[in-house]
């Protein structure tokens, strides 16, 4: 399969551009712009927190992204700077949902999560308003690092777009990235499927193909390459025909660098003979997004082949 | 420019007879279902490519309601079946659009007459469809759609019988492309299948289908048969 070249080569791009993923001066700015600034950091954290778990240490791509990990923290002052934004906007939920990332991985800073804790014991903190899927996401947050969370999964899952299981046909791209997301969380980002529940899995199972199909269609790399590792974070992952489709077409969006662009053309976006053609706001969230995806389709790919083998014959 | 003129004549008249259809299946009333074609002589060749384009659905109204066919559309029809054969390298959807075809006049008792009567009732196989992705098949079967009536027994159908979830997929697939002919021909496929997931929505779908693409007539045909096929007459 097309997953583990298209990793490999996003991962070089990554790695080449590890640089600016940086924080910068603007990091703890009142009129920072986190978009710019944690959001790609927590972005590469997350990834590679879920390719290091699913990757076997003997696995050169674990080294890498450990190494990439390994940047990541020390971008954060080893989990110091965490403390610093609560001091800024103490109520704000980000922070912590960054910091869930690392704290998956092993990267922990006790203190900032004393200090989470006294915030999320508040009603101001639990009535924050927000989408049903980033409450989900900041619940999950604070599972993984070590808080009670705020309210329990099936309740804020009902709310979802996916939790409510609409007509597949009403599938549009702001559905499409709530529910990928919906599915990161409910899964601990592709760890464990069984957080699936089996008629969310069965209508994933379903529709998946045809939102592939269609997002490719599009040229929406960066939502496809999503749904790829929705995919792949499904009990029962879809037919091998469906995924060999969508991974050829992920690698025929790849630019040789490496990098996939979010949306559109790749021929438009990237002029042949261009070694790094695209802007980094433009590619790196995509880029990352197949990195993760490919993770996870080769690591179901080799349980599905070692359960394969256990079968007696 | 003769060409494309005679392009858009045949476009032109295929909408008029679509709608034609469209008014008898919501009213039931058989003279409007002939309206098109009303005086047009046998040997119109635009009518009568018009009438292969539209397939056995221009009888639909007689298949599904009972109603009369009128003389003048029913003679065109005749005429387009006995004057247009598949050749031996048509595609599936040809061959089985003539199968379907003289299976409506069969249905009405006037089964054709001269040298296609004797091979006329000889089923094509669906070989083609056994293979087929999800969207390839969706596609073909939009294409056939006039094979999808209830208590149809023929290869086509049985190839769709297998595979619900594939032409439910080939449905929002349509819908997410806005190809809302293809859509219709698919959901009139899928009200006759078991076994179409429930998420799908598909009396919800069909209704978005009308509200985005039903003022093309051709759609609306396609609405108007999933809409009937449930109350229909088994054949």
């Amino acid at each position: 399969m097309s997953a583990r070249r298209v990793e490999e080569a996003a991962l070089d791009w990554v790695c080449a551009h590890r640089d600016r993923f940086a924080l910068g001066e603007d990091a703890l700015a009142a009129d920072g712009q986190v978009n710019r600034t944690w959001k790609p950091l927590g972005e590469l954290a997350q990834v590679c927190a879920s390719v290091s778990v699913g990757t076997p240490p003997s696995d050169p791509l674990h080294a890498r992204v450990t190494e990439l990990l390994d940047f990541a923290w020390q971008q954060t002052h080893k989990g110091e700077m965490f403390l610093l934004m609560q001091s800024l906007e103490p109520f704000a939920t980000y922070p912590l949902e960054v910091y869930a990332a690392f704290a998956s991985a092993g990267y922990r800073h006790h203190g900032y999560e004393a200090s989470a804790a006294v915030v999320a014991r508040t009603r101001g903190w639990r009535l924050t308003e927000q989408y049903p899927t980033r409450r989900l996401g900041v619940m999950e947050a604070e599972r993984r690092s070590g808080l009670r969370p705020h309210g329990k999964v099936p309740q804020a899952l009902v709310r979802t777009w996916l939790g409510g299981l609409p007509e597949p046909w009403t599938f549009e791209r702001a559905a499409g990235y709530a529910l990928t997301h919906v599915v990161f969380h409910l899964t601990e980002w592709g760890r464990t499927p069984q957080g699936v529940p089996p008629d969310l899995a069965d209508y994933l199972r379903h529709w998946l193909p045809p939102w592939l199909d269609t997002c490719f269609e599009a040229r929406m790399w960066d939502l496809s390459c999503e749904l790829l590792a929705v995919a792949a974070s499904l009990p029962s992952p879809p037919e091998p025909a469906v995924l060999e489709d969508a991974w050829q077409r992920v690698a025929a969006a790849q630019h040789a660098c490496g990098a996939i662009p979010e949306e559109g053309s790749a021929q438009h976006a990237a002029p042949p003979g261009q070694d790094d053609p695209y802007a980094f706001t433009d590619c790196y969230h995509s880029t990352l997004m197949a990195v993760f995806a490919a993770a996870l389709t080769t690591a179901r790919q080799s349980e599905v082949e070692r359960a394969g083998q256990g079968v007696p014959g | 420019m003769e060409q494309s003129s005679t392009s858009a004549l045949l476009q032109g008249t295929v909408l008029d007879l679509a709608s034609d259809v469209v008014s008898a299946l919501r009213s039931g009333d058989h003279v409007r279902a002939g309206g098109t074609l009303a005086g047009v002589s046998a040997g119109g060749g635009v009518a009568r490519a018009a009438v292969r384009v539209l397939g056995a659905d221009l009888l639909l109204p007689a298949t599904l309601l009972g109603c009369e066919p009128v003389p003048d559309q029913l003679t065109v029809f005749q005429d387009a079946v006995a004057a247009h054969p598949p050749r031996d390298d048509a595609a599936p959807t040809v061959v089985w659009s003539h199968w379907a075809m003289i299976r409506a006049l069969r249905r009405l008792g006037r089964p054709p007459t001269g040298p296609l009567a004797d091979d006329a009732g000889a089923e094509p196989d669906a070989r083609w469809l056994d293979d087929a992705g999800w969207q390839y098949l969706t596609h073909q079967l939009a294409v056939l759609a006039p094979l999808a009536l209830p208590g149809e027994e023929c290869a086509v159908m049985r190839a769709a019988r297998r595979r619900p979830v594939d032409v439910a997929r080939g449905f929002v697939r349509a819908v997410r492309r806005r190809d809302w002919q293809q859509a219709a021909g698919a959901g009139r496929w899928l009200t006759l299948l078991d076994g179409v997931p429930a998420t799908l929505g598909l009396e919800a779908g069909l209704d978005f289908v009308r509200l985005m693409g039903g003022s093309d007539p051709r759609v609306a045909l396609q609405l108007e048969a999933a809409r009937l096929m449930p109350a229909g007459v088994p054949l």
